[in-house]
């Protein structure tokens, strides 16, 4: 019980990166992104890459910090994987979302990003073929901190943890601190309303494909370093990341972040109490349950 | 010129047979195959060479036999219609097939059990059959050539009472195989004594294994057995071992993977063992392949050729001991009769069934010597197979142990 609470949340870490993003985008944007757990896998492969390259180059950062399973090479490609994915997921907006949004409607906007969806996880699968990849190899074995309960913890995994929320913490000052964060917020409440008051409505845009896409690199790398890389990860991951996004209330980054924690932690009871092939319908009542007792989600409001 | 000789020639061909098979009548059997997918076409193929032999030795309860051949498209609707074709227009009494079971179950249940019509098929596995013939719902017309997974769980339990496990937590995929290895595995184990401590379902596409591995562990067994397919056999294992579980593991034949054992790594496989069925080493299998390989020229290697080939000449055999103008019904019997352990031995090809015609002419019984061994039918129409226990190595996998079938049936027998 306390280990499924415990797994709970260090699952939850990652999905709430990854709703925070597909909550920004959801708001401003005005549409349900299905690719958003794409850029996820994109980051993930992006450093699995960038790792290869920098550990081939420069050997002395393929060492990892013990007891984490982390190297200096994978810490970089972090960072590069974060830029790399905002721009693509920019790029993506540009060639593919920018051109319906202005002609079609907001389904069309719907069905294009299950079209890029497709289009990326496929793309993956071809370079990479279908078959798990790992950053290391290695196991890193979990240290016990109590045998009865028996409680078990990985390294990695309070590395994570730690990691997502120092970047929450962040992004919750920029948000709440800075002019570009007040601008952000104005364009989700009304974005003609935000223009008139001098509002760069392309830059903002611009901005939340920014930190959406690094963001997803981040929660995509942080799945990749706890469980593994497959091209298909982000097919498994949409549904709690939406899930997320839902329960926390769209348009709320910290409904989002919180969200992610119930989904996690929800996903890792769920097993107390229903047979292992149930499982998988967790995130769906949590959704109804949810949305019954508040239709807008947990932090969401309702939209005039 | 060429023309001419060609008529010619076609003309005296035509008149030979007329004359050789004057006092003969052609049988037909029917057969209901995937020919439209690569790998079906062979395995009717095969089919169609043992029926040629047949011929060769003098056709079937005095006549020739004709295949007649129908694509299933691996389709049940297309298959079931193909059936009903061959039962209702053909008036066969002998159907071959088909290769799923998702299809040859609807062919048996609405096809030739009404039609009372004798099934045998080369390649379903499933335990699905096995229960309607418990149920005394096939009439006694169904068999099969190919092992159910009864085989690969009887194994499964063999290597946890060798290996001295108390106790074991069972992880299989969450579809009709996994629930079906599952069920078997959990009879088997607690036949031999190995208590099995949990059963957990690993459904696909999920992001994590985590809490699945977690219950599982909270369970403290010996050792666990992985019903599963490589992509989430690697996330839940290797999530098992980094949390400290044990890694004495038993394995299905799913998991016979090179990627299962590089992602997992070498050093953590030291102690799994793995189950899958195997071809059987006799005398009567390395000559089915030298006759396939004079054949077609090439290795009888796709799957369910030599199960394909046996439920061929089973099915023909019977018709042979069944006599002629025999009912499905009459000929599904006679089966025991061409696979009597106590028989007279006789080998897969023109010769053999030259011999078992005297043999079955003179009221005595045959054993069929085939390509998967000495096939015994037992109560249900299912079949038992050869073994093997294997382990990975650094090439790839390893043989640890072969159980005979003999081996195999006796252990099967011993569990219930």
């Amino acid at each position: 019980m306390i280990q499924n609470l415990i797994d709970g949340v260090l699952t939850g870490s990652y999905l709430s990166l990854g709703a925070i993003g597909l909550t920004l985008v959801m708001h401003i944007l005005r549409f349900a992104n299905f690719s958003h757990a794409e850029l996820l896998s994109l980051g993930a492969y992006c450093a699995l890459v960038c790792d290869a390259l920098v550990s081939a180059m420069a050997p002395f950062l393929a060492v990892k910090f013990a007891p984490l399973s982390l190297t200096g090479a994978l810490m970089i490609s972090i960072l590069v994987s974060m830029v790399l994915t905002g721009v693509s997921a920019l790029m993506i907006d540009r060639l593919v979302f920018k051109r319906v949004r202005e002609k079609g409607a907001e389904l069309s906007m719907v069905f294009a990003s299950f079209g890029m969806a497709l289009i990326i996880r496929n793309v993956i699968g071809l370079i990479f073929g279908l078959s798990p990849e790992l950053y290391s190899r290695d196991i890193a074995f979990a240290m016990m901190l109590s045998a009865d309960p028996l409680i078990l913890i990985k390294p990695d995994q309070v590395f994570v943890l730690i990691a997502a929320l120092t970047l929450m913490f962040i992004l919750h000052l920029i948000l709440s601190r800075t002019t570009f964060g007040f601008s952000l917020r104005a364009v989700a409440e009304n974005p003609s309303l935000a223009q008139v008051n001098g509002v760069n409505l392309n830059r903002t845009i611009m901005a939340v494909w920014l930190i959406g896409g690094a963001l997803a690199a981040v929660a995509g790398i942080f799945y990749g370093i706890s469980h593994q890389l497959i091209p298909v990860m982000g097919r498994d991951l949409v549904l709690p990341i939406f899930a997320a996004t839902i329960v926390g209330g769209i348009g709320s980054v910290y409904g989002a972040v919180l969200g992610g924690f119930i989904v996690g932690i929800a996903g890792n009871l769920a097993l107390v109490i229903l047979p292992s092939g149930y499982t998988p319908s967790v995130p769906f009542l949590l959704i109804i349950i949810v949305l019954m007792i508040r239709p807008h989600g947990l932090f969401g409001e309702a939209r005039a | 010129m060429s023309v001419t000789r060609t008529l010619g020639a076609a003309l005296g061909l035509s008149m030979l047979s007329s004359a050789a098979f004057a006092q003969e009548c052609t049988t037909k059997i029917g057969a209901v195959l995937p020919t439209s997918v690569d790998w079906g076409r062979p395995i009717a193929e095969t089919a169609q060479f043992a029926v040629d032999q047949v011929n060769a030795a003098g056709g079937a309860a005095g006549c020739q036999i004709e295949m007649v051949l129908r694509d299933t498209q691996v389709d049940p609707k297309v298959g079931v219609d193909a059936a009903k074709a061959l039962v209702d227009l053909e008036g066969v009494d002998v159907l071959l097939g088909a290769v799923s079971s998702g299809v040859s179950m609807p062919i048996l249940t609405s096809v030739t059990v009404p039609g009372g019509v004798m099934q045998m098929s080369c390649c379903s596995s499933s335990t699905a059959f096995t229960g309607l013939a418990e149920e005394g719902k096939t009439n006694g017309l169904w068999f099969r050539t190919f092992a159910t997974t009864g085989v690969q769980s009887a194994v499964g339990a063999k290597v946890a009472q060798d290996k001295g496990y108390k106790s074991i937590a069972v992880l299989y995929k969450n579809d009709d195989w996994g629930q079906d290895m599952a069920r078997l595995i959990a009879n088997d184990f607690a036949a031999v004594g190995v208590e099995v401590t949990t059963s957990i379902a690993i459904n696909d596409a999920q992001p994590s294994y985590r809490a699945e591995v977690t219950e599982a562990l909270g369970t403290r067994p010996d050792a666990i057995y992985l019903a599963l397919y490589p992509a989430e056999g690697t996330a839940a294992v290797r999530e098992w071992i980094s949390l400290g579980g044990t890694q004495n593991m038993i394995l299905a034949n799913a998991l016979k993977s090179d990627e299962f054992r590089d992602n997992v790594g070498m050093q953590y496989l030291g102690n799994a063992l793995g189950t899958d069925t195997a071809s059987p080493r006799s005398d009567s299998a390395d000559a089915f392949r030298a006759a396939y390989q004079e054949r077609f020229e090439s290795e009888p290697n796709g799957p369910g050729l030599a199960n394909s080939y046996d439920a061929t000449m089973i099915a023909l055999l019977a018709m042979e001991a069944a006599g002629k103008d025999a009912s499905g019904a009459q000929i599904a019997a006679a089966v025991a009769r061409v696979t009597d352990p106590d028989g007279t031995p006789v080998t897969a090809d023109t010769a053999g069934f030259a011999a078992a015609k005297d043999v079955l002419a003179g009221g005595g019984t045959v054993m069929f010597k085939g390509a998967t061994g000495n096939v015994r039918f037992d109560a249900n129409g299912d079949v038992s197979a050869p073994a093997v226990v294997w382990s990975f190595s650094e090439e790839g996998t390893e043989e640890v142990e072969y159980l005979t079938l003999d081996e195999v049936d006796g252990f099967i027998a011993s569990l219930k």
